[in-house]
């Protein structure tokens, strides 16, 4: 069918339907509505209120159930930071995920394209069929949030729940929160939790040097290293629970 | 306990690559030096063993980080013969990481070299054969892709503020210095090796001296890249200078770096040349080194080159930065 013809039948389509411009108009509005709300951008991020994390792991058990997540490997984990001397001490937890950062290392180092971060919302996903795993988004990553799964031979990490989120549900980590510690939302919604979180709490983020510009943010995060014991002058403890890796 | 996500295959990757490219830029150069003074007719064997060397080095390293793949673990592991080859996706794309980019000059030098090594490969190969057109313009273009496959690992390690050892511009100057030195090193073992020290031929006595003066040269600039790589980190103070600490006596790599790096690999070569080219350098004696020095001292300057690597990589590595 040439342009012409196919300009044609349409026009002849819509007269078909209805003549009347109100139709018409109306047509267009609730056309106009709908593609607004796909193309409409959200940036997710989640708030972490230690103040409620108990240190239950609940959500580091979820995330391996959700993914399958290979022994001795996680996407996401809780650690337990402890410090002081008798009697004045304290433990403090500090879970841990990808910080599905705005200026992701991860995303500069990969050679293939694999890893990228999605403009529609923000989040950092790697492509299995193009990643060939050569670790340098591993050795990238500031928080040591990537390893390779043994399975595939590529680089895995917490991606938000992708296929829950794309469900309007929400990570399958905040879903199982017994305390209410982890709040998911979008950051462009003024009226989200997490917004609204960030506006009135002093939240912090991990390791801001790096300028990464995490989309993680802690209210109440301890945010204190083994290393930093000898200069207090107190015992520190840090245990992240994870075999074989020490916190980087 | 620590994680070596790159291990001996990266390692050994990074000096055979390293050597094969300082070769090529050091076997191109002298053959283009004698471009139009002869130059390159006198010293046409040692153009010639870096020729040779190249190739095989780039391809015997590249093949090794194959191993490190995790998608060839995979395939080992679980029998999956495509994902053997999954690393063609490097080269179905090009983009800003050095990885890509470095991936892509490797592939373009170890072609290259090939071709320059092609040249070379009849017995009676000298310079004004039927191939010294094609070899020149090789040469052209093996001086900057051995240069910038000799500098793009420093960049690769050094791109990574979540690794402050190697998070310097210096790394990419000291592993560049220190490719060019293997490759050097390479040539002197090659050719005394397959040639003896002809000490009656005053020729390849003027060979062997470029050589190993040039060798004394660049050992001193890695000398100096060195220095302001630990300095630079050292000053930083923060993280770079607490991962640094590594590297000082009580440190977990001090005894490998100080007597493994700079004693075995920096000063004692430089202690036996300087024997050999200061008396020829200062009175115009003219020179001349048993064989048994020269081969100590090219493989004293290898071994230096590869301990290098082993313990940038590995301290990079096990270091982590401070605060979270």
């Amino acid at each position: 069918m040439t342009e012409h013809a196919k300009n044609l039948s349409r026009r002849n389509a819509i007269k078909a339907v209805g003549a009347s411009v109100a139709t018409a108009a109306v047509v267009a509005v609730a056309t106009d509505k709908s593609q607004a709300k796909s193309d409409r951008k959200v940036h997710y991020a989640m708030v972490i209120d230690t103040r409620r994390c108990t240190g239950c792991h609940a959500c580091t058990v979820a995330c391996k159930a959700e993914f399958d997540v290979p022994l001795a490997a996680n996407r996401s984990w809780v650690e337990y930071v402890e410090k002081g001397n008798y009697p004045n001490v304290s433990r403090n937890f500090l879970p841990r995920l990808c910080n599905q950062c705005s200026k992701p290392q991860c995303v500069d180092v990969c050679p293939t394209g694999a890893t990228y971060k999605r403009s529609e919302d923000g989040i950092v996903v790697v492509d299995a069929d193009i990643c060939i795993g050569c670790k340098y988004c591993v050795q990238a990553c500031p928080y040591d949030m990537r390893f390779i799964n043994p399975r595939t031979g590529t680089a895995e990490k917490c991606d938000f729940c992708i296929h829950r989120v794309k469900q309007g549900l929400v990570p399958s980590c905040v879903n199982t929160c017994q305390g209410r510690a982890r709040i998911f939302g979008d950051m462009l919604d003024p009226e989200s939790e997490v917004s609204k979180l960030i506006a009135n709490f002093p939240v912090t983020v991990l390791r801001q040097e790096m300028g990464t510009e995490p989309n993680v943010y802690y209210i109440d995060a301890d945010h204190t290293g083994e290393q930093d014991g000898e200069r207090m002058g107190q015992y520190v403890r840090v245990d992240n629970f994870r075999p074989d890796k020490e916190r980087r | 306990m620590f994680e070596l996500n790159w291990g001996l295959p990266v390692i050994g990757y990074l000096f055979l690559a390293g050597a094969g490219a300082g070769a090529l830029t050091v076997s191109s150069s002298v053959l283009l030096r004698g471009g139009g003074g002869g130059f390159g007719g006198d010293h046409f064997r040692v153009a010639k063993y870096g020729a040779l060397a190249a190739p095989v080095m780039m391809a015997v390293g590249t093949s090794l980080i194959i191993f490190e793949l995790g998608s060839f673990k995979a395939a080992l592991d679980h029998g999956n013969f495509w994902w053997m080859f999954k690393w063609i996706n490097l080269f179905l794309t090009i983009n800003l990481s050095p990885m890509s980019i470095g991936s892509w000059a490797l592939m373009v030098a170890i072609l290259a070299s090939a071709a320059y090594a092609y040249t070379f490969i009849p017995k009676d190969a000298h310079s004004d054969d039927h191939r010294k057109d094609l070899r020149r313009k090789l040469a052209w273009a093996g001086v900057p892709l051995g240069i910038a496959v000799g500098i793009y690992t420093g960049v690769m390690l050094g791109a990574m503020p979540s690794r402050p050892l190697w998070n310097s511009p210096v790394l990419a100057a000291l592993f560049l210095v220190s490719a060019i030195s293997t490759g050097v090193a390479t040539i002197m073992l090659l050719k005394a090796i397959f040639e003896g020290s002809h000490n009656g031929d005053t020729q390849a006595n003027q060979s062997n001296y470029l050589l190993s003066a040039s060798d004394l040269l660049l050992i001193g600039l890695e000398l100096v890249a060195v220095f302001l790589f630990m300095m630079f980190a050292k000053l930083t103070i923060g993280a770079p200078a607490e991962a640094l600490k590594i590297l000082f006596p009580g440190g977990q790599m001090a005894n490998l770096f100080w007597i493994g790096f700079i004693v075995v690999g920096l000063l004692l070569p430089v202690v036996i040349e300087m024997k050999y080219v200061l008396p020829t350098l200062l009175n115009h004696r003219p020179y001349a080194i048993p064989m048994g020095m020269e081969i100590l001292a090219a493989s004293l300057v290898l071994i230096g080159g590869f301990v290098l690597r082993y313990v940038i990589v590995v301290a990079g590595q096990i270091t982590h930065p401070i605060g979270l």
